[in-house]
């Protein structure tokens, strides 16, 4: 069993608290992302997973065995690091193989087990290399096999593929998750690309500041955000928030916002009458604006100024000021509209998120 | 610097350029260092290759008039004993308390030094830096007294009547000689092990090894050429170390701890045959040469690596 | 399991809010034991290292000022007479002939050094590899093969017992080493450097003092200090080349002091020796504050 799971863990540094009280888990098998902008604790909790660093506060389990005092060459854990961590005096195949020899296992195993993992990556003929002569990509999947050859209970991957380009990265990015479905080890994998989370994770951890803002599967982090945080960190062009007001002098609760009325019924009727305050912020994703004609079927319409046309081919990314503010909108790729034109826009008040203004939590 | 001839035509044409602006004038800057060393080393360096076949001698006739004698004093140097005795004599001084002592003490301190709480690495480490600093002759006079009967080191070891220079001669200068120079090794190792990537070792750890297994596969293997370089120096630095031993044992009692240069000096200044004295510091220079290409060697996949 | 402080206790259980100044370094831990554990044998065994090493400097010092001073330790006492004695041996003329040998080969060698290695850097000379791969190689050639036939010269030219043509050799013997340093941190310094003030007018030499030379500062002072701590325990090249008695500096000074009398008076040696130590050792304090953490390439010091 290698489930991972970390119970009330903190970890302070001098007059810094880099991990603040965070509860993470990852099922058996599961390929867990650990997400967040620079400086968010993301590295140092995959840290003390490892046991490179001992938490202040809390527990830290790897199948269900706690591990805080337990040192990392004892955890069974294999960890790809960001700049790969080769050995620089060996060749690829015995870097491969160094966990094997220290574990003293016979040398016909061993080299049945480098070839074909090797093999399985593509570096078969790179065994006699040392890592200086490799490139990036290559040297990463040494890192891999090493990693790999561990059988470990568990896959830590640090930025794994921060030093690598573009081209290789979307590849690499392919070959890991296929990697993880042929060995279904328990992976957590740390990044700052929401890209890498979304399309690789079963289940994000989303990391800010030391906190955890949300943890769940990539399209309910999409779909359902938990706060303002979350609604703009994944997704990409980010999500619209636009300020607005709580207008409640009517029998239905109306958000005023980009000179529309919306009515507001049910549960996120009652919160936001019951609130104190009269300003929340909503968020639109860049999807969920619509063009239209003027004169709709009762959905919200606005009125706004294009600034700035983006064609990528397969959509067209939009920059259309509304007042004080610019709202980014994909349309479809022949949208015909140019800079300096108005436009009609449309949404589901359905689609739209509202949050609280000062603490950025979802109100519905 | 690469040589000019690699770089493509427009650099070369900039070079141009850019030496006759530098000429002016500077090139006079490199003379006083020209001068001072061809005098005093390269002109040195071919007397000696000449006097070292010599029979001048410091006093008396041959001091004025002396005659170039062929290979008279090589062949006196190899059948010389004491010569022989000097070069073993030197070797045991500078493997022993040299390459080995050294390098393991600073070794040790290096990594001791990296797990340690700073206030104890900094008192430590200027503790052995200040053995260093004080000047040599000071280091065997304390040794010196350190080895006599009632001395510190005769009594702690249970001989406090002994002169423990009579007995155990090379000894002691070697534990003198390991005292001074230890400094040095944990100076240059404390470097070469920040170099270490953090990261390789936690790698290592994940892998398994335990501590002693990381040092062996990981760290002292990417160290080597630190290691090597290291002991290349002090294999240079205490070949020709003469003040030291001259102090305290004069060379003696015997022969025991004449090193080579302490030999030549005794030929020279002592027993008059300054060509003899020079044949031993030729023979001196060679041992060293030779010693320098096999460290060289070690280093050379470093070194091509290096100019790539 | 021991000791328990309370910040190890599960999550929920009510304990205030973490203090920031919880041990520093990574993989410390919390509990404090364990912190300490972890460092204390290392601390430990480099500690008593350290006493090992102390063990001659503390007699030293204990001997110097203890009138009764022997070869063995003795409790601490607190007398000059030693200091008297060592005067009265010459403790003071020896120490002023180190200072001119040690200075003056000092700034000989630093400016001449100074000189040439920014001209090796700067310069395109035809056989440059070469000279500075010989450069490099005299910095490991055994000093006493240069001795005898540098004696002989000065028979010749009749330059025996004078302190500056010593100090000069002793400024050769420093040079090639010097050399490499220098050159070495002239290369760091941009070229723009020096061409912004070649554009204002500055001529060559002014370039040098009012450019070049501040920006390798650091690398000038650990030349000269190395320099100045060679060249102050100078023994060999002294004893042969100056054998005025006026002129001994401080090495030989002791060196004859130790077989003067009859019975070796380890008391006014000890004394003899910390005076002519305590130059080079406030050099080093005062350089090891101007120069953090230590050098990362310190080179050959002769014996």
């Amino acid at each position: 069993m290698a489930t991972i799971s970390l119970e009330g863990v903190t970890k302070a540094f001098k007059g810094k608290v880099a991990v603040d009280n965070i509860d993470l888990d990852a099922a058996d098998g599961q390929f867990l992302i650990i997400v967040g902008p620079s400086g968010c604790g993301k590295t140092t909790t995959l840290r003390m997973l490892a046991g490179f660093e001992k938490p202040s506060r809390g527990v830290v389990r790897i199948g269900g065995r706690a591990v805080n005092d337990v040192p990392p060459k004892d955890r069974n854990v294999a960890m790809v690091f960001q700049n790969y961590a080769l050995l620089p005096h060996l060749t690829v195949a015995k870097n491969l193989a160094f966990g094997m020899r220290i574990r003293h296992e016979p040398r016909k195993t061993i080299e049945r087990e480098v070839t074909a993992i090797a093999e399985m990556l593509g570096i078969g003929s790179l065994l006699d290399r040392k890592p200086a002569e490799l490139s990036g990509g290559e040297r990463q999947r040494v890192a891999l096999g090493r990693a790999l050859l561990r059988k470990p209970n568990a896959f830590l991957l640090d930025e794994p593929l921060s030093n690598l380009d573009a081209a290789l990265r979307a590849q690499m990015r392919f070959e890991l998750k296929r990697i993880h479905a042929q060995f279904g080890v328990t992976t957590v994998y740390v990044t700052h690309d929401q890209v890498e989370a979304m399309t690789m994770a079963d289940r994000i951890a989303l990391m800010n500041h030391g906190h955890l803002q949300q943890v769940a599967p990539p399209e309910t982090l999409y779909s359902e955000p938990s706060n303002s945080f979350v609604a703009s960190f994944i997704g990409s062009p980010k999500i619209n928030l636009v300020e607005a007001q709580v207008l409640r002098d009517t029998e239905t609760t109306v958000i005023s916002a980009l000179s529309c009325k919306i009515p507001v019924n049910g549960d996120l009727g009652s919160t936001l009458r019951r609130m104190d305050g009269d300003s929340v912020v909503i968020g639109l994703r860049p999807e969920e604006i619509r063009p239209c004609a003027a004169g709709t079927d009762g959905l919200p319409v606005f009125q706004g100024l294009v600034e700035l046309v983006e064609p990528l081919g397969s959509e067209t990314h939009v920059a259309i000021r509304v007042g004080e503010q610019t709202l980014t909108c994909r349309f479809p790729p022949r949208s015909g509209l140019e800079a300096g034109a108005t436009v009609n826009l449309q949404f589901d008040p359905q689609q739209m998120k509202v949050f609280d203004a000062e603490s950025g939590t979802r109100l519905g | 610097m690469t040589a000019v001839a690699e770089r493509p035509a427009a650099e070369a044409a900039a070079q141009v350029a850019d030496k006759q602006r530098l000429k002016a004038g500077t090139i006079g800057w490199l003379l006083p260092a020209w001068a001072l060393v061809t005098g005093l080393f390269l002109v040195p360096i071919g007397y000696a290759i000449y006097l070292g076949f010599t029979n001048l001698e410091l006093l008396g006739p041959t001091a004025q008039h002396y005659n170039f004698t062929g290979l008279a004093n090589l062949d006196r140097m190899v059948h010389d004993p004491v010569f022989w005795s000097s070069v073993k004599i030197t070797l045991i001084f500078v493997v022993l308390s040299g390459i080995i002592a050294q390098t393991v003490l600073g070794l040790a301190l290096a990594l001791l030094g990296q797990r340690a709480h700073v206030t104890v690495r900094a008192s430590v480490g200027s503790v052995v830096v200040l053995a260093w600093v004080l000047p040599e002759i000071c280091v065997a006079f304390i040794w010196y007294a350190f080895s006599q009967s009632g001395g510190v080191l005769s009594t702690a070891t249970g001989h406090p009547n002994d002169d423990l220079l009579s007995t155990v001669p090379l000894l002691i200068v070697c534990v003198a000689n390991t005292w001074r120079g230890t400094a040095f090794s944990m100076l240059v190792l404390s470097a070469g092990l920040r170099n270490v990537p953090q990261e390789a070792d936690e790698a290592a750890q994940l892998e398994g090894a335990s501590y002693w297994k990381r040092l062996i596969r990981v760290t002292l293997p990417i160290m080597r050429p630190t290691l090597m370089i290291n002991m290349l120096l002090i294999t240079l630095g205490t070949i020709s170390d003469f003040t030291l031993i001259f102090a305290m044992t004069q060379g003696g009692p015997g022969n025991q701890t004449a090193i080579l240069p302490v030999y030549m000096y005794i030929e020279a200044f002592q027993f008059n045959a300054l060509g003899y004295g020079t044949t031993i510091a030729l023979g001196l220079m060679v041992i060293g040469a030779v010693l320098s290409i096999f460290y060289i060697r070690q280093l050379r996949p470093e070194l091509r690596r290096a100019s790539n | 399991m021991g000791t328990t402080p309370a910040t190890d206790s599960p999550p929920g259980a009510g304990q205030p809010r973490l203090e920031a100044d919880l041990p520093t370094s990574p993989g410390a831990g919390v509990r404090l034991w364990r912190a300490s554990s972890h460092r204390f044998l290392p601390s430990l065994v480099m500690a008593v290292i350290g006493v090992a090493f102390l063990v001659p400097l503390g007699w030293l010092l204990l001997a110097a000022f203890n009138p009764h001073a022997t070869s063995g330790m003795a409790a601490p006492t607190f007398s000059v007479t030693n200091f008297r004695a060592a005067f009265s041996a010459g403790a003071g003329r020896d120490i002023a002939n180190s200072l001119y040998l040690a200075g003056v080969s000092t700034i000989v060698a630093t400016v001449v050094s100074t000189l040439a290695g920014y001209v090796l850097s700067r310069h395109y000379l035809p056989l440059k590899g070469p000279v500075l791969v010989g450069v490099i190689f005299l910095t490991g050639l055994p000093i006493p093969l240069l001795l005898i036939p540098i004696y002989q010269m000065f028979v010749q030219v009749n330059w025996l017992n004078s302190p500056f043509y010593t100090s000069l050799v002793l400024a050769a013997t420093s040079v090639p080493f010097a050399i490499w340093l220098l050159k070495n941190f002239v290369d760091q310094v941009p070229r723009e450097f020096e061409e912004a003030a070649a554009v204002e007018g500055s001529g060559q030499m002014r370039i040098l003092v009012r450019v070049v030379v501040p920006l390798i500062m650091p690398g000038i002072l650990v030349s000269a200090i190395l320099t100045f701590i060679n060249s102050w325990g100078a023994f060999l090249i002294p004893l042969v080349l100056d054998s005025n008695p006026n002129d001994t500096p401080g090495a030989v000074g002791i060196y004859n002091f130790i077989t003067a009398n009859g019975q070796v008076q380890f008391g006014p040696l000890a004394a003899y020796g910390i005076l002519f130590s305590l130059p080079v050792i406030i050099l080093y304090i005062i350089s090891s504050r101007w120069l953090s953490g230590g050098f990362s390439f310190a080179g050959g010091i002769k014996g």
